[in-house]
C-alpha cells in the first residue's frame, strides 16, 4: 500500500505537484494518467526517495520514506520512465549487483535470473554491456531486476511504452498475477487501451492537482456510458 | 556555400561553447589566457636562440635555406600528429554525426564542418611554431615585403596536405582494419599512442636543454649532410615548394612554387572531399561499442555470485572506470602519467651514469629533511586524483539509482572513495618499485614514506569526493564533460597542497625535532586529524545532501 498525505513539490518557483492526498491499495492495479508535464514522473520519484518532497508525508507498506528510507526501499521495485542506468554494466553484472543488493541467496539468483530473462527474450544478450541494447531490452533488464528481488509494491513509470507486443503482453500478465496475490502495483501511463483493459482503479493528474480518483467502473458512469475513455479523458483533463 | 558555413558554425559552436558555463569558468579561461604569455615570451625567445644560431652558422656557406627545409619538414611531421588525433576525434569518437545525417546536406558539406575543428587545432599548432619562426627567419636574413606576404599565405595552405594525407589514411583503416569495429578499444588505443607521444616528446626535450649548443650541433650536422637534408626535402613536395618559394620570394621563380604549392593544396581539398565520401560516411556508421558472444545457462552461473554490497559497489565503480574510454584515460592513464615519466627520467639518467648524486643527496639530508622531501614531492607527482572528484558526477543519469535502492548513502560514498584511493595505490606501487630498485632507500624511511603517502592519498580521496558530492555534474551527454571545464580540480589541488604544504613547512621549522620516528609519527597524527575532520565533513555533506542531488 502506498499512502500519499497532502504533497506539493516545487521546481525552483514551479509548482508540478500541489496537495496530492493519494491511496493506493493492495490487490489492485492502479493507473496513474495525466497529459505530459503533469507531475506523474515527479511524483513518482518522490515516493521512491528520488526526489526530496517539499511537504507532506508519503509512506510506502507503512514506512515513511523520508523518515526510514531504507525499510521503505526494502518493500518497493521501481522501474524508471529512463531506462538507461549502468550502461557500462553487462546484463548479467546488472541482475547481479540487485542480487547482492537485495541478498538474494545464489541459488535462487541462478534460477530466477534465467527464468526470468528468457521469457523476455533477452537472456542471449547477458553477457553484452547493457550500452548496446535497445531501448526495450534495457526497459526488460530493469524490469527483470524489480521481479528478481519480489518486492511487495511495484512502481512502473510508463513501463509498457518501449516494449513489443509478447513482451508487452508478458509484463501485464505478470501485473496482473502479482495485484491478485494482494499485493500493490501501480503505474503511470499514457495508453488508455492498457488502462481499460488492466486497471481496477485510476487516479489522473493534471498541473499537479488530482482531478480524479476511484474505479474504473465508477469513471465510466459518472460520464454517460457510452462514452469513450478517450473522450472522458479529455474531458477530465481539459477542463480549468 | 551559405548552407555549409552555416553548419560549420553549428559543428564548432557544438564543440567550443562557451554558453551554459558559469562565470567563474569563464574568469578561470582568461586566468589561463594571461598565465600563457609570459609562456609564449619563453617560446619566442627560445626560437630566437635556435634561428639566430643556425642562421649565422649556416649562412657562409650559403646554406641558410636549410632553416627552412627543417622548418617545413618538421611541421609537417608535428601537423601530421596533430591531425590525427584532431582527426580522431571529431570524425570518429564525437557521436553528434548521427545526428546531421537525417538533414539534407550534401556530403561533402557533412565533411567540411568536421573538418573545422581539426583545422583549428592545426593552425593553433602552426600559429606557434610556423609564424615565429618564419617571422624570425625574415629578420634574420634581411627579407623583403614578398617574403612576408609569401610566408602568410604558405600559413595558410601548408596544413591542408598533411591533413589530407593523415585523413584519408584514417578514413581508410576505419573502414576495413578490424580495430575500428570496436570504438572503444579504438579510442583506448588512441589515447595510449598520444601518451607515449608526450612522454617520447618530454625526453627528447629533457635531453636538449641548452639550445645554443644543440643548434650548433644541428648546424655542423646539417652543413655535413646538406645533401641529404636536400633529397629529404625534395621528395616531399610541399615541403619543397615552400622552401623554394620562400627562398625565391624576390623573383619569379618564387612566384611559381608558390603557385604550385596552392594548386596542390586546393588539390587536396578536392581529394580529401571526394576520398571523404567514399570512404567516411560507411566507416563511422558501421561503428558498434559491444560484441556478439553466445551465451548459456553454464555461463550465466559462473558469472553469478553473492557478495557483500561494499564489494558490489566498488567492482561496479572499478568496471566503469576501466570500461569507459574516457574515464579510463583521464583517471588511469591520467594518474599513471606522473610516476611513468619520472621512471623513464630515471632510467634514462641512471643509465647515463649522473645518477648516483641522487641517493647520496638522500644521504646528505638529514633523514627527517629527506622524508618531508620524498613526501611532498610524491604529493605533487600524484597530485589531485581525479577518479576522486569524479566520484559522484561519473555516474551521471544513473545516479538516482542510488537513491531508490536500498542502499545505505555511506556504503555508496565510501566505496567511491575506495575506488579513488585503489587507483591511487597503482601509482603508489610503481613508486615504491622505484624507491626500492633505482633508488634503493633506507628501510625504514622507506616504510615510513609509504605509510605517510597511504594516509595521505586516503585524505585526498575524502576531500575530492566530498567536493563533487557538494556540486556534482550529473547531467552530462559526454563523459568528457565530467572533467572538461570544472575548477573542482583546482579547489581540490589548493586544499590539498595548502594542507600538506602547512604541514610540512611547520615539522621543517622545528630544530629540535630531527629524529625519522618523531617525524612520521607527528606528521601522521596531523594527517590523522586533517582524515577525521574531512570524514566528518563528508558524513554532514552526506546527510544534508544526499537527497538533494538530483
Ligand atoms: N528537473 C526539473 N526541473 C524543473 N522542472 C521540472 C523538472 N522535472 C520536471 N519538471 C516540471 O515538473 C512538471 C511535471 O513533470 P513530470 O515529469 O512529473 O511530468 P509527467 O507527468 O511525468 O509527464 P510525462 O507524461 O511527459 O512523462 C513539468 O511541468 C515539468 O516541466
Ligand atoms: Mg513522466
Amino acid at each position: 500500500m502506498i499512502t500519499i498525505n497532502n504533497v506539493t513539490k516545487e521546481y525552483a518557483g514551479k509548482t508540478a505537484v500541489k496537495n496530492l492526498d493519494l491511496v493506493v491499495p493492495d490487490g489492485k492495479i492502479f493507473g496513474f494518467l495525466g497529459p505530459n508535464g503533469a507531475g506523474k514522473s515527479t511524483t513518482i520519484k518522490m515516493i521512491t526517495g528520488i526526489l526530496p518532497i517539499d511537504e507532506g508525508t508519503i509512506t510506502v507498506n507503512g514506512h515513511d520514506i523520508a523518515s526510514h528510507p531504507m525499510k521503505a526501499k526494502k518493500t518497493f521495485g521501481y522501474v524508471p520512465d529512463s531506462p538507461d542506468i549502468f550502461l557500462r554494466l553487462k546484463g548479467i553484472e546488472y541482475l547481479n549487483f540487485i542480487g547482492d543488493i537485495f541478498e538474494i541467496p545464489k541459488n535462487i539468483r541462478e534460477e530466477k535470473i534465467e527464468h526470468l530473462t528468457k521469457s523476455f527474450g533477452i537472456f542471449e544478450a547477458l553477457d553484452d554491456h547493457i550500452q548496446t541494447y535497445s531501448h526495450g531490452m534495457r526497459q526488460k533488464v530493469v524490469v527483470s531486476g524489480v521481479l528478481l528481488h519480489d518486492p511487495d509494491v511495484w512502481i512502473l513509470d510508463e513501463p509498457l511504452s518501449g516494449l513489443d507486443p509478447k513482451s508487452s503482453f508478458t509484463l501485464k500478465e505478470m501485473m496482473r498475477e502479482h495485484a491478485a496475490k494482494g499485493n500493490t502495483v501501480f503505474f503511470s501511463t499514457h495508453v488508455l487501451e492498457v488502462v481499460e483493459q488492466l486497471c481496477d482503479e485510476v487516479a489522473i493528474i493534471n498541473k499537479g492537482r488530482l482531478q480524479f480518483r476511484g474505479e474504473m467502473k465508477e469513471m465510466k458512469e459518472k460520464f454517460e456510458a457510452d462514452e469513450t475513455l478517450e473522450k472522458v479523458f479529455l474531458e477530465l483533463t481539459n477542463h480549468e | 556555400m551559405n548552407k555549409t558555413l552555416r553548419l560549420i558554425r553549428t559543428m564548432l559552436k557544438m564543440q567550443y561553447s562557451m554558453t551554459g558555463k558559469s562565470s567563474g569558468e569563464k574568469i578561470g579561461y582568461v586566468l589561463l589566457g594571461v598565465f600563457l604569455i609570459p609562456f609564449s615570451g619563453i617560446i619566442i625567445s627560445f626560437l630566437n636562440v635556435t634561428v639566430e644560431t643556425l642562421y649565422t652558422q649556416l649562412a657562409p656557406s650559403g646554406n641558410e635555406n636549410a632553416i627552412l627545409g627543417l622548418l617545413f619538414a618538421g611541421m609537417t611531421i608535428v601537423l601530421l600528429f596533430v591531425s590525427m588525433s584532431s582527426i580522431l576525434s571529431s570524425f570518429y569518437f564525437a557521436e553528434d554525426i548521427e545526428g546531421f545525417i537525417p538533414y539534407p546536406f550534401y556530403p561533402y558539406q557533412l565533411l567540411a564542418g568536421k573538418a573545422a575543428a581539426p583545422f583549428i587545432n592545426l593552425y593553433l599548432t602552426s600559429g606557434v611554431l610556423m609564424v615565429p619562426i618564419l617571422t624570425l627567419y625574415g629578420i634574420h636574413s634581411g627579407a623583403g615585403f614578398i617574403y612576408y606576404i609569401y610566408a602568410l599565405l604558405l600559413f595558410v595552405v601548408f596544413p591542408v596536405i598533411p591533413f589530407t594525407i593523415m585523413a584519408i589514411l584514417l578514413m581508410f583503416f576505419m573502414r576495413f582494419a578490424n580495430i575500428a569495429k570496436n570504438k572503444d578499444r579504438t579510442k583506448v588505443f588512441a589515447g595510449l599512442l598520444t601518451f607515449v607521444f608526450i612522454i617520447g616528446f618530454n625526453i627528447i626535450i629533457r635531453l636538449n636543454q641548452n639550445p645554443t649548443q644543440t643548434a650548433e650541433g644541428a648546424a655542423q650536422l646539417i652543413a655535413q649532410q646538406n645533401g641529404l637534408l636536400q633529397v629529404i626535402t625534395g621528395m616531399i613536395p610541399p615541403v619543397y615548394f615552400s622552401t623554394m618559394a620562400l627562398q625565391n620570394a624576390e623573383n619569379l621563380n618564387g612566384l611559381i612554387f608558390l603557385v604550385l604549392m596552392l594548386t596542390i593544396s586546393t588539390g587536396g581539398i578536392f581529394l580529401f572531399l571526394t576520398a571523404g565520401q567514399k570512404l567516411y560516411f560507411k566507416g563511422v556508421l558501421g561503428l558498434t561499442t559491444g560484441s556478439t558472444k553466445t551465451f548459456d545457462s553454464g555461463k550465466a552461473a559462473k558469472k553469478i555470485k553473492a557478495q557483500p554490497v561494499f564489494l558490489a559497489l566498488l567492482l561496479k565503480e572499478l568496471r566503469t572506470i576501466f570500461r569507459t574510454p574516457t574515464f579510463f584515460m583521464q583517471i588511469i592513464v591520467q594518474s599513471l602519467f606522473g610516476p611513468v615519466f619520472l621512471i623513464v627520467i630515471l632510467l634514462f639518467e641512471s643509465s647515463s651514469g649522473s645518477f648516483g648524486a641522487l641517493s647520496s643527496l638522500l644521504e646528505q639530508f638529514g633523514k627527517k629533511t629527506s622524508l618531508l622531501l620524498l613526501f611532498i614531492f610524491t604529493l605533487f607527482l600524484l597530485g589531485v586524483n581525479p577518479a576522486s572528484y569524479s566520484s559522484v558526477s561519473r555516474d551521471g543519469r544513473s545516479w538516482p539509482a542510488n537513491l531508490y535502492l536500498p542502499i545505505p548513502a555511506q556504503s555508496v560514498i565510501f566505496s567511491k572513495v575506495m575506488t579513488a584511493w585503489l587507483i591511487n595505490l597503482l601509482s603508489i606501487i610503481l613508486l615504491a618499485v622505484v624507491g626500492l630498485t633505482i633508488i634503493q632507500m633506507p628501510p625504514l624511511l622507506f616504510i615510513a614514506w609509504i605509510t605517510l603517502t597511504l594516509l595521505a592519498s586516503w585524505f585526498t580521496c575524502l576531500v575530492g569526493t566530498a567536493l563533487d558530492l557538494n556540486d556534482p555534474k550529473l547531467n552530462w551527454t559526454d563523459e568528457q564533460e565530467v572533467f572538461k571545464s570544472r575548477f573542482i580540480s583546482l579547489i581540490a589541488l589548493l586544499i590539498e597542497i595548502g594542507t600538506f604544504g602547512f604541514f610540512v613547512l611547520l615539522l621543517w621549522n622545528i630544530d629540535t625535532l630531527q629524529s625519522l620516528w618523531m617525524t612520521s609519527i607527528l606528521l601522521s597524527l596531523l594527517l590523522a586529524a586533517a582524515i577525521a575532520i574531512s570524514h566528518v565533513a563528508l558524513q554532514k555533506l552526506i546527510r544534508t545532501k544526499f537527497l538533494y542531488t538530483r
